[in-house]
């Protein structure tokens, strides 16, 4: 007697005593929140909505960017946001920039108080109908990050499972773990800096009450030669930079990374 | 059947606070007996008599005579009642309010006008008595119509009730057929009722003190149930709510009566209020968010008495749709905003608003508030250009401005700044290194008018990370020209 039975022997002996159960069922597509750039919405299709989605990376890595691209894009589709600014950073003229509506925007300012910071975020979760909700965490001590206990982001994602919430959390590194749906790793690849015309002073800087400045000449204000990826273009200030987004969670290895390059207007 | 109160003595003028106060005694007079009153002018009432057979009901056995009967004695009794409260009335009876008003204006004491025999009485009275507001003719045109009378020779009711209507009709139009028609005593119309004047106001004694939170929400609460209660039967909700606690009255130094110290201290209230965004009548909501109000500014006395004073309007009508984005319930948004104001304080919650000067960072926190953009918020085919733009839109480089700026400590070379160190000690964050990159300075300044005057230098620069050597951090400093002060505002990330 042959006792090798097969799985496909035993699910076809029960299903009929038991139905459909080992049939799979395709997951819906989960909606998402535009991102507010096009050639990030094609790669990665968004910020999926009733879920948390992480952005880590070190200083200057563009996270401020992209959470502002994608509050733009929100507030004009009418959306409610909130942003929870646990070190009170949220910056109004680049935002204003961007094209963030604020009347449709929720400015918590928590003072470089984490407690408070998660304490405003449950609150707001559990009160229904923001569309966008972001928690700043991009000053937060790594150390401090690391004893953030795992029920907190639990609780977060437990409150917006299947609402239209999407939240995004803004990290120095990746903290949140397994509760975000998608994690990206965002790096910068460089500065475009411009030439820069300068009036500057034989004797340094004159006071501002003081005298006027004598024997001024113009200078031109190069970058020094040990700098690297100098682009230099026609305007006064740092002008963009290049901005690179590795998707961390899911990982899907076909998937390279993503370029984009904000502006500074 | 119909009763009509006249006040002799009343004055038509209405600056008159005597008359006011006689005009009130008459609507409350009439209200003693029906709850159906007009106040046809400032010394007329007239009252709805139907239906109170049962009170002053007669003897008679035909409905039409009880009716009669009871009207009658009904006014038998507004007189005495008006002699009680010595006021000169006259008081008619009539099956209609506009003959009662001619009979009572002009017949002293009670007078009867049986259904059906109304010319009698009235035919002689003058034609200058009759009332033409009664029938919607205003002063200029009755003047007219009393001039035309006066030429045509008519006196009396009487003989404006004998002329043929198809006359009347073809000479003086429809106003002068509503006219005899009221000289017949044959206009029949509904009162124009007297509403009280609605308050949504609640209160409680309390028979002892109480100071705990928990026993007032119960008191708060009840107050609440029956206050929207009363709005919900008038169709109203309401946008703000007083509170005032009257408090113990206490002997110390630091009670809010000042001016008795040392003495018997009057009765102090607390008061608290509520404004919302939106009109709202849901107990549970405005229970909550007084709680709030009260543990934000709780009395510093035991509580004695409790009022609550709703300022009725109309409610809001939302009107929802299919294609409208999320929204929060603005009750639960309300709840919520004061739980994150009890949570980081009032001015750090709200949307904030960019203010109209050149001082870098100025802004203020307003109120945040739902604006609903009308028809739902959206044209469909603004959307779909809305998408297209969201596509085409150039990302803008974000800034991460430090509150206050960070100090700092940067070396310059030759007008440069090349070296920088920075900490926060509030976080423990830190900008320090090497500055591979500067772009600047871009003076600027401002308010020079005033003492707060600002100027300063600002640079773009790029720190390589001194823990790091492949970090480079953007940042953008500025030296203040006033004190010389080297500062960190923040970093473009």
């Amino acid at each position: 007697m042959n006792s090798a039975v097969t799985k496909q022997e035993i699910e076809s002996a029960l299903v009929d005593r038991f139905g459909h159960v080992f049939e799979r069922y395709e997951r819906l597509p989960a909606e998402t929140l535009s991102t507010g750039s096009e050639e990030i919405d094609d790669a990665l299709q968004g910020f999926p909505r009733g879920a948390i989605t992480e952005i880590h990376g070190t200083a200057s890595s563009g996270r401020t960017s992209l959470i502002l691209s994608a509050l733009s894009a929100a507030s004009s589709q009418d959306e409610i946001c909130a942003v929870v600014d646990c070190d009170d950073t949220f910056d109004l003229s680049s935002a204003a920039n961007a094209g963030v509506d604020f009347d449709r925007l929720l400015w918590i300012r928590c003072d470089h108080n984490l407690e408070r910071a998660f304490k405003a975020v449950d609150l707001i979760l559990h009160s229904g109908g923001f569309g966008f909700v972001a928690l700043n965490l991009c000053d937060v001590p790594a150390m401090t990050l690391r004893r953030i206990v795992s029920s907190w982001w639990f609780r977060f994602r437990r409150a917006i499972e299947n609402t239209p919430t999407a939240m995004i959390v803004l990290t120095p590194l990746a903290a949140v773990r397994s509760c975000a749906s998608l994690a990206l790793e965002l790096n910068n690849k460089g500065a475009v800096w411009p030439s820069t015309l300068s009036l500057v002073s034989d004797n340094g800087y004159s006071r501002f009450t003081g005298g006027s400045e004598t024997g001024s000449h113009l200078y031109l204000v190069t970058p020094p030669a040990q700098s690297r990826a100098v682009n230099p273009a026609h305007s006064q200030f740092l002008r963009s930079t290049s901005i690179c987004i590795n998707r961390t969670r899911p990982v899907q290895w076909q998937l390279p990374a993503v370029n984009f390059r904000p502006h500074l207007r | 059947m119909f009763v009509c109160i006249y006040g002799r003595g009343v004055s038509r003028t209405r600056n008159s606070a005597v008359a006011t106060g006689e005009n009130s005694l008459l609507v409350d007079l009439a209200f003693t007996f029906s709850p159906l009153v007009e106040q046809t002018t400032i010394d007329t009432v007239v009252l709805d008599a139907s239906g109170q057979e049962l009170l002053f009901g007669g003897t008679s056995e035909f409905s039409e005579s009880a009716e009669v009967e009871s009207a009658v004695n009904l006014a038998n009794e507004i007189f005495s009642r008006s002699k009680y409260l010595l006021l000169k009335t006259n008081v008619a009876v009539a099956s209609n309010p506009d003959t009662a008003i001619h009979a009572a204006r002009s017949f002293r004491g009670i007078s009867l006008i049986p259904p059906g025999e109304e010319l009698s009485p009235l035919g002689s009275l003058s034609i200058k008595k009759l009332d033409c507001s009664l029938v919607a003719i205003d002063e200029k045109r009755a003047e007219e119509l009393q001039e035309t009378f006066a030429l045509w020779g008519i006196r009396t009711f009487a003989d404006l009730a004998r002329l043929p209507l198809a006359g009347v009709a073809e000479r003086l139009g429809q106003d002068g057929v509503r006219l005899q028609k009221l000289a017949q005593g044959q206009t029949h119309r509904n009162l124009n009722l007297v509403r009280p004047p609605v308050g949504f106001e609640q209160s409680l004694e309390l028979e002892h003190p109480i100071s705990e939170l928990e026993p007032l929400s119960f008191i708060l609460s009840r107050l609440l149930n029956q206050l929207c209660a009363n709005l919900n039967e008038y169709a109203l909700a309401t946008n703000e709510v007083r509170l005032s606690l009257g408090l113990e009255p206490v002997r110390t130094p630091l009670a809010c009566n000042q001016q008795h110290a040392g003495g018997v201290r009057t009765k102090c209230a607390h008061e608290l209020g509520i404004n919302l965004p939106v009109p709202m009548r849901h107990p549970k909501t405005l229970l909550r968010l007084l709680v709030f109000e009260i543990e934000r500014e709780p009395p510093q006395a035991p509580i004695v008495s409790v009022t609550i004073d709703a300022v009725p309007v109309k409610p809001r009508a939302a009107q929802t749709g299919l294609f409208i984005p999320l929204a929060p319930e603005p009750e639960r948004l309300e709840i919520t905003l004061a739980r994150l104001v009890k949570l980081v304080g009032s001015d750090n919650v709200g949307s904030p608003e960019i203010l109209d000067t050149h001082r870098p960072d100025a802004f203020r926190m307003k109120r945040f508030t739902l604006n609903h953009r009308g028809h739902g918020g959206r044209n469909p085919k603004a959307g779909i250009n809305r998408q297209s733009a969201i596509g085409n839109r150039q990302c803008v480089m974000g800034f991460r401005i430090f509150r206050p700026p960070w100090n700092a400590d940067v070396q310059t070379v030759r007008g440069r700044p090349a070296r920088i160190n920075a900490r926060n000690p509030k976080i423990s964050s830190k900008v320090r290194g090497e500055i591979v990159c500067a772009a600047g300075p871009w003076r600027a300044s401002g308010d020079w008018w005033r003492s707060d005057v600002w100027a300063r230098d600002e640079w773009d620069v790029a720190v390589l990370d001194s823990t790091s050597n492949e970090n480079e951090i953007l940042c953008r400093i500025y030296r203040d020209l006033t004190s010389e002060q080297w500062f960190v505002e923040g970093v473009y990330d």
